[in-house]
């Protein structure tokens, strides 16, 4: 033993001086080498992607692949070849390490490569902030000599440079129309084109004209339709829908005041900023404003899940992945709408191509931490009451916490120790008939008279031989024994289902009334011959409470021994109505199902014993302890909810929240901010270090981290986020809006990907142009979005015509430039309210409030039906605008979602337009289309019009804004004349000159 | 006219982008050509809704019978979504062996006996979640959140249309109701509209919404003709004035297109032309649709699932990609899906029973008719069910561990992949099968390679597969 201990030992003092110093020559790790591979190889080397089967997180998985690194061995190690060399394979598809990097990787691998064993690496590249949209603002003096229209000279700018020369003005009638439709959503009215058109048309001077153009873009930018027409635009950012989605899809009584404020805050002109910031933080940076509550229904606009929230709870991983969902939800909504910023790509790994790291992502997280989304007060009391009201809730959901504990515990104990029991208790009262509901047997229906023949049958299903026959009378443990048994019967035995021939006697009791058996079987001798068809038959019934009527428990055949039952499961038919149900079936009679408690008492004994176990263990659970705080915490809960009625208002938003009474397992928090951690790849399961509130560091002077010390508090994040967000030098925000703006009045974008402005999204068409109405927007004190949309639509640019131009389209067929203005269809809700108001239908005036249905709903206790084909088209409540609609989220409107409305799953910031074989069947066959071309064909009749041409006249100036050409005039003609007014109507709103906008 | 002269008199336009435009029914795939050579054509997910239990239908675990009654410990702490964990719970079906292989199942889905052959089964799929609306996402569209396209419309999207008068996506959904989710599992996202499943209900008086007129007081079948000759013409009269745009043509056609689908659709649907014994061998009651079912029993089950197997064949006959069947409707009470929280025997009996006959008798079918071998059937649900009892005769839910069998489109039969003796996790944790594999490898079935099928959307390249899925070589 001693000289092997002894070179073991050599041995090891060798190696522990070969590592000394080897690490002391090696470059430090942590402050070296470590942020060289977060930097340029986690991104894809980590254990997730795993890239190369090749994992740089830790120094185990590091040195699991085999070559990769060999400590001592720089020049062997695979690590070093692939990030030498003239064209270095790593890092992949970006710039090389530098040579002072690639050496201090070399030494260290020389030095034995020392790596701390708890030390994980992390993605952690360099936040490059090169990119257009995070670049200040920039100032730019108008190009040219127009200084009309800033949006004309910077617009002609692009034209020129790509040698595109501008189509002419569309025609006033085409003018007009599309000015009503992108302002107000509906259709001009016939006099005011005429009115328009003959001002327009013979206007003496460019001026004049000028002035009767911004003349008619102030009537409609005055009217309340305005608002409701571009708070779509805003609802379909907001992901704004009216029911939760997920499972069950509950209905949001109270979600349309978001609603009503988003058209409010357009119709006022409310300054950007503000619309901003109420609808992140209104609670807290506008006390006592009703607004600064109704607009944080745009945080809860979104998809929520009440199962996940509601009856799983927080205690379980599923209801924290329904938090973490939420969370993301919100913080996802607030930087694609505001920030063109697609901050959740951020949540399992850094931004793969803009500057925003996990860190970033979960900072704001702790933003949102501390809210959830139900119904909120938003009038009604004073700031001070609010306190009050607040202070009260915080103790009810303590109490209602406690109560939810207790409960939970003893129902886990109770769980584990007597589930098994219990099941055993069911087994038996189901086998021997005695359950709360056991399947007794089968039972006529009720005779008037006693003496009414009746019979039950049972079919072997062939010709068996039966030693004995069984009748089993029926009994629940409970009540009456030998219930419904006849008091006279005759037993028969055929071959002859019917049994009109080869009958055999085998029992009569129809003489004489028989005493009742109670329990006891009744047994018949059979023998040979074999048999097929047993017949019972009654000739005397029994009287019980409903009547005369015969029962019978169990029926057997069996042979000698009696060890086979040859009717169990086989075919029984009667001759009365019989009754199917869980107790009485027909199947019952042969089931196998009867009470035995007379004749197998071991069982019954087993019974009662099992249900004195299962008593004394719940008494045991259930201590008096337990009982009795539960008493006192029930107590006291009647008493504060008591209080809590004096603090009541029926002004209800569903909104983000931190103060309502918790109910089932949704718990407020009291305004507490759940801990919120960084979680690797995305897993709650894998959470690093804990997150304080902060933002993107996305621009020169954006703060990382809104608060030095731990202890903040929940509403004064959010203020600090929307003070982030409408900050001067943000780059974004403003130039988000700006873009959109363009969007909603030009039709399309800048910038094609309007809510990502990253690396992955697009670059903008006209920066200049979208940095001045960036600024424009900024620099205004009022902030105005009317104002901005004024200079877009009284442009020339949005005044040209939409007519083709094969030498312009041969430069730019896409007409980025806007050579020409861009034909659009009508949208969705376009589409209905055209319907509604040509029809003469529409209530124009029925504005706010709760929304209308368009769907019958079924079933509203537990999942919600939205049954749309039920609705009545012509019902007067639903002829409103489409924006009062009650939206449904998992059940979309049909026909609105065929015509490419947006789904309200996601923020959409630009729809889908298709073309498609089922919006063809949608437009021809609907029922609304039906129905308001019935409508429109009466309003046509009724006013009473002297010929053909005159009515087909007036259906196009009605419906298209113009008087009928002449094919339309010969064609609709004839067609109104054979099919009528109605079928007009209906070929009217099928055409494309109904649905398109030139 | 037929879908090539159309090409024809659109001349030399843009047609690549003209049809992504257009999302006209019988427009081609994106993925042209395929990435590789294709086994199969088009699939048939079976979705039963609710969550049907693997340990009492498909994954035989003897242990269960063994330990009945018995305190469940699986060695190690068990989170349930609704309750705590109850005794082992024993299945109240006896198991019994079929077919070559010999492979076990429970008398209610014995029917499938006949064909288990020709059936791959994997035993260790694990979930994300044990909620419903999740899971049930996860399964239809990859993610476990709403906002992507169902695996459905991704097919559509990438394959296109085989036919010009029918979708390329079809729902037939449960009739007393959708699934959570709703509509959102057959939704498309962010891929063009028409890629959106079609929803078909067989046996309802109106099978597909706004197929024909309304009732109608003024629409008589010869002003509807006479209106939809007048809008061809006046609409092609405006697309010809208005140079540059193929949307307005596009519109025209699409109302063509629309008459086509009228006829084709009402076809398809008429199960009466198919032979007796065709009906019988799907179950299709004497009663038709209207069959008795205010008790939840195996006649009405069978009668209505079969009714859907029969309708999806005739649609996979005529060109369908894609056809999406639901068994189950959402949560709620009386159950009328798989959720046996209460009571397994009640519920399960007879909805297994009714599946088990129509989708026995449609892989007969198709096998009949040489369409199995490239028609992909995957049958699918949210999660699978705890060996233990919840309340005295339910079980809860299993997200750790489930099941799902593919017949058909070159999968090779067999069973691939155990759950452990309780059925409660896979019986390797490190190697197990999730969903992302399944849909990449019936994508690779159809010649899609799920790596390249992606669509730009906020930023991010998508894909049905999301970052994830492995081939399931073995199977193939």
């Amino acid at each position: 033993m001693g000289p092997s201990l002894f070179s073991s030992l050599f041995l090891f003092i060798l190696v522990m001086i070969a590592a000394t110093i080897a690490a002391s020559a090696a470059p430090d790790f942590e402050s070296e080498i470590a942020p060289i591979f977060e930097a340029n190889c986690l991104s894809c080397h980590n254990s997730a992607d795993a890239e190369g089967d090749f994992v740089l997180q830790t120094r185990a998985e590091a040195f699991d692949h085999p070559d990769a690194i060999q400590p001592g061995e720089a020049s062997q190690s695979y690590l070093i070849d692939q990030i030498t060399g003239l064209d270095p394979a790593m890092p992949e598809g970006d710039d090389p390490l530098s040579e002072e990097e690639v050496d201090l990787i070399f030494e260290w691998i020389n030095g034995g490569a020392p790596w701390p064993e708890e030390r994980v690496l992390r993605d952690d590249p360099p936040r490059d902030l090169d990119w257009w949209s995070l670049k200040p603002v920039q100032k730019t003096n108008l190009p040219g000599n127009r200084t009309d229209n800033p949006l004309d000279a910077f617009v002609d700018q692009k034209l020129k440079e790509h040698d595109l020369e501008p189509v002419g003005e569309a025609e006033p009638r085409t003018l007009i129309r599309r000015l009503s439709y992108d302002l107000t959503g509906l259709p001009p009215v016939p006099e005011e084109v005429e009115r328009f058109v003959d001002g327009y048309g013979s206007a003496k001077s460019e001026r004049s004209r000028d002035e009767i153009w911004k003349a008619f873009i102030d009537r409609y930018l005055d009217s309340p339709e305005f608002g409701e027409k571009w708070a779509q635009h805003w609802l379909d950012l907001a992901r704004f829908a009216e029911t939760h989605g997920y499972d069950k899809d509950k209905l949001r009584p109270n979600a349309w005041p978001y609603r009503d404020y988003v058209i409010r805050s357009f119709n006022e002109d409310k300054p950007y900023g503000r619309f901003v910031q109420e609808q992140v933080a209104g609670d807290v940076l506008f006390p006592g404003d009703p607004d600064g509550i109704i607009g944080l229904g745009f945080l809860a606009a979104g998809p929520w899940d009440h199962v996940g929230h509601y009856e799983v709870g927080e205690d379980k991983l599923d209801g924290r992945i329904a938090k973490h969902h939420d969370r993301d939800e919100m913080v996802s909504a607030v930087f694609n709408v505001f920030q063109s910023t697609t901050v959740q790509c951020a949540q399992c790994h850094h931004h793969k191509f803009d500057p925003i790291k996990m860190e970033d992502y979960y900072r704001l997280h702790a933003v949102f931490s501390a809210v959830d989304r139900s119904d909120r007060m938003y009038e009604g009391l004073t700031p001070e009451q609010t306190v009050e009201r607040n202070q009260l809730l915080t103790r009810i959901n303590r109490l209602k916490r406690e109560t939810y504990n207790i409960n939970a515990d003893v129902e886990r104990e109770l769980t584990a120790r007597v589930s098994g029991i219990k099941r055993r208790i069911r087994e038996i009262k189901e086998t021997y008939g005695t359950g709360n509901n056991p399947r007794l047997g089968f039972r006529s229906d009720v005779k008037s008279k006693a003496d009414s023949d009746t019979w039950v049958q049972v079919d072997l299903g062939k010709s068996t031989s039966v030693t004995q026959i069984f009748l089993i009378p029926a009994f629940d443990g409970k009540s009456e024994k030998g219930y419904g048994f006849p008091l006279r019967y005759r037993v028969e035995a055929s071959d002859d289902p019917a049994f009109e021939q080869n009958v055999r006697l085998l029992m009569d009791a129809s003489q004489e009334d028989q005493l009742n058996p109670g329990t006891e079987t009744v047994a018949v001798d059979v023998g040979p011959p074999a048999i097929q068809y047993i017949r019972v038959t009654a000739t005397r019934l029994k009287e019980e409470s409903t009547g005369h009527l015969i029962a019978l428990g169990e029926l057997q055949a069996v042979d000698s021994f009696a060890e086979k039952n040859f009717a169990h499961n086989t075919t029984v038919t009667s001759s009365a109505s019989l009754e199917e149900g869980e107790r009485w079936n027909p199947e019952n009679l042969v089931d196998d199902v009867f009470y035995r408690g007379d004749f197998d008492q071991g069982v019954f004994e087993e019974l009662r014993a099992l249900e004195a176990e299962r008593d004394r263990i719940t008494a045991e659970v259930r201590s008096p302890d337990i009982e009795a705080r539960r008493k006192e915490v029930t107590a006291e809960l009647k008493v504060l909810e008591e209080q809590l009625k004096s603090y009541q208002s029926k002004s209800l938003v569903y909104a983000a929240n931190a103060n309502w009474p918790s109910v089932g397992r949704f718990f407020a928090t009291d305004g507490k901010p759940r801990p919120i951690h960084l979680l690797n790849r995305g897993d709650l399961e894998s959470p690093g270090e804990e997150m304080s509130p902060g933002a993107l560091p996305l621009w020169d002077g954006a703060p990382e981290t809104f608060f030095e010390s731990a202890d903040w508090q929940e509403g004064e994040a959010r203020a600090e986020l929307a003070r982030y967000l409408t900050r001067q030098d943000n780059p974004l925000l403003w130039r988000t809006m700006a873009n959109r703006l363009v969007q909603w009045t030009l039709g399309k974008p800048l910038v094609g990907s309007p809510n990502d402005f990253g690396r992955a999204g697009m670059e903008p068409s006209h920066p200049e142009l979208l940095d001045f109405l960036a600024i424009r927007l900024r620099d205004d004190p009022q902030q105005s979005v009317m104002s901005l949309v004024r200079l877009l639509v009284s442009s020339d640019t949005y005044r040209r015509s939409s007519q083709h131009d094969s030498n312009n389209a041969a430069i730019d067929s896409n007409n980025q430039y806007w050579w020409r203005a861009d034909r659009r269809r009508l949208t969705a809700e376009e589409f209905r309210d055209s319907l509604l108001t040509v029809s003469g239908v529409l209530k124009l005036e029925e504005r706010g409030g709760p929304s209308f249905y368009d769907f019958v709903i079924e079933k509203p206790q537990h999942s919600p039906h939205y049954e749309y084909h039920l609705h009545d088209p012509n019902d007067p409540n639903s002829h409103r605008r489409t924006v009062y609609r009650f939206v449904v989220r998992s059940q979309p409107q049909p026909m609105l979602t065929t015509l490419d409305c947006a789904d309200p799953s996601i923020s959409v910031a630009v729809r889908d337009e298709s073309t498609s074989a089922l919006q063809a069947l949608t437009q021809w066959n609907h029922a609304l289309v039906e129905a308001m071309a019935k409508r429109f064909g009466e309003r046509l009749s009724n006013e009473a019009l002297p010929s053909t041409e005159a009515v087909v006249n007036r259906a196009t100036s009605l419906a298209l804004g113009r008087p009928a050409n002449s094919d339309e005039l010969q064609l609709l003609g004839q067609h109104y004349e054979t099919y009528g007014a109605a079928s007009l109507a209906r070929v009217v709103f099928n055409l494309n000159d109904f649905t398109y906008l030139d | 006219m037929n879908r090539r002269s159309f090409i024809g008199t659109m001349g030399s336009m843009a047609l690549g982008s003209m049809f992504f435009r257009d999302g006209l029914l019988g427009s081609p795939g994106v993925v042209q050509p395929l990435h590789h050579k294709p086994k199969a054509k088009r699939v048939i997910q079976l979705f039963m809704a609710g969550a049907t239990s693997h340990v009492d239908t498909f994954d035989y675990k003897p242990l269960l019978g063994q330990r009945d009654g018995e305190s469940w410990d699986p060695g190690e702490a068990v989170e349930l979504f609704q309750s705590r964990p109850g005794a082992t719970f024993a299945s109240p079906w006896n198991f019994n062996p079929y077919g070559q292989s010999g492979k076990m199942l429970s008398d209610i889905v014995a029917p499938l006996g006949e064909v288990v052959d020709d059936m791959s089964f994997i035993h260790n799929l694990v979930g994300k979640t044990g909620v419903h609306s999740q899971a049930t996402l996860l399964q239809t569209t990859g993610f476990n959140f709403a906002g992507f396209p169902s695996a459905g419309s991704w097919v559509s999207y990438a394959l296109g249309s085989e036919n010009d008068d029918l979708p390329t996506f079809v729902v037939l959904p449960d009739h007393r109701g959708f699934a959570s989710n709703g509509a959102k599992n057959w939704g498309t996202g962010f891929l063009p509209a028409q890629h959106q499943g079609t929803l078909i209900r067989p046996g309802n008086p109106t099978p597909i919404t706004d197929l024909h007129p309304p009732k109608s007081s003024f629409i008589t079948p010869e002003s509807d003709q006479a209106g939809l000759n007048l809008l061809n013409r006046l609409n092609s009269i405006h697309a010809a004035e208005r140079e540059g745009d193929n949307r307005l043509s596009a519109r025209v056609r699409a109302y063509e297109l629309a008459g086509a689908m009228q006829l084709s659709a009402s076809d398809a649907l008429d199960v009466s032309q198919e032979p007796q014994y065709i009906q019988d061998m799907y179950g299709l009651a004497p009663e038709g649709p209207g069959v008795n079912d205010s008790v939840l029993n195996t006649k009405a089950e069978t009668e209505f699932f079969g009714r859907k197997c029969l309708v999806a064949r005739r649609l996979l006959e005529r060109g369908v990609r894609f056809v999406q069947i639901w068994s189950g409707n959402d949560n709620g009470f009386p159950r009328r899906n798989w959720d046996s929280h209460e009571n397994l025997k009640r519920d399960h009996e007879p909805l297994a029973l009714g599946m088990a006959h129509g989708t026995a008798a449609l892989i007969k079918d198709l096998k009949q008719r040489g369409m199995l071998e490239d028609t992909i059937i995957l049958w699918t649900t949210e999660f699978g069910r705890m060996p233990c009892s919840q309340g005295s005769a339910g079980r809860d839910h299993n997200p750790f561990v489930f099941t799902n069998w593919i017949s058909g489109g070159g999968f090779k039969p067999g069973t691939y992949g155990e759950s452990d003796e309780w059925g409660y996790k896979p019986q390797d944790r490190s190697n197990y099968t999730s969903v992302y594999d399944i849909h990449a490898t019936i994508l690779h079935q159809l010649g899609i390679d799920h790596e390249k099928l992606t669509v730009r959307n906020n930023s991010i390249d998508r894909r049905l597969t999301d970052v994830h899925g492995h081939l399931l070589s073995d199977m193939i």
